[in-house]
């Protein structure tokens, strides 16, 4: 059975993680065949996601990793 | 997480430990912070911890997990210190792209990270937390809820508010 637009918004943070029963999932599934508008919500906020997991890691510069290091070894 | 839970006594080495975990824990502080000589404090801060206290280790719980509490805790504690003094905006220092392609393909993608990087700090903080370690990082939402010490549907609420805004911040990227 499909849900409405604001059961959906209840169940999206799930449904993005992937962590909806199969029931749930189903149902937000035949809402979003129908539904551009929340399709549309769905496609950007899935990109909102793949955007931070691609350029949101960062890594500590080589000159920092040195002087960190160094200063880890005087601790030690 | 990445690692599983060490069976005791067997504790790696410090090098190993940075090696895994330095650009991780800089990613959390330059998130939270947003600014990076700041977040390589956090770095510093953390592993000076971690020397003191890596003998007592008990190996309860993946060892990352006990690495991003301990550099979650010092992002916020430099957070708070930095609060009891004036911040001046122009001072963060956003981070800028290491491997550039084409000039073209580089200008639109310095663009979009440069844009990426406001928005995200305009997020409150604890908001902020939570989706760097759920959404960059890809912690679990109940390793997230152990680090941040709050409950997996605090976490929840904290995402859904973090996607949100950043979707209608970012919209026009996102097509």
């Amino acid at each position: 059975m499909s849900v409405t637009c604001n059961e959906l918004d209840v169940l999206l943070p799930e449904f993005l993680d992937g962590t909806l029963t199969p029931a749930q999932e189903a149902a937000a599934a035949e809402h979003l065949a129908t539904c551009k508008a929340c399709a549309l919500e769905v496609n950007e906020l899935e990109g909102v996601t793949r955007l931070y997991k691609e350029y949101g890691a960062l890594t500590l510069p080589d000159d920092a990793r040195k002087r960190i290091m160094g200063t880890l070894d005087l601790e030690e | 997480m990445s690692d599983t839970t060490l069976p005791q006594g067997n504790v790696p080495t410090l090098r190993t430990l940075f090696n895994e975990f330095a650009d991780a824990t800089y990613t959390l502080g330059y998130r939270i912070l947003g600014d990076r000589h700041l977040a390589e404090d956090v770095v510093q801060e953390t592993f000076i911890k971690i020397i003191h206290s890596l003998a007592t280790y008990r190996g309860e719980g993946p060892i990352g997990g006990w690495i991003y509490r301990i550099g979650y805790r010092e992002a916020i504690a430099i957070s708070r210190k930095r609060r009891e003094t004036v911040m001046d905006p122009d001072s963060v220092t956003f981070a800028t792209l290491e491997a550039p392609q084409s000039v073209e393909a580089s200008v639109l993608q310095a663009e979009l990270v440069a844009e990426m990087d406001k928005a995200i700090f305009e997020l409150s903080e604890p908001v902020r937390a939570a989706f760097t370690l759920r959404d960059i990082q890809g912690l679990s939402t109940k390793e997230v809820a152990e680090i941040l010490d709050v409950s997996e549907s605090a976490v929840k609420m904290r995402l859904a508010r973090a996607r949100e805004a950043l979707r209608l911040r970012l919209k026009e990227y996102l097509v």
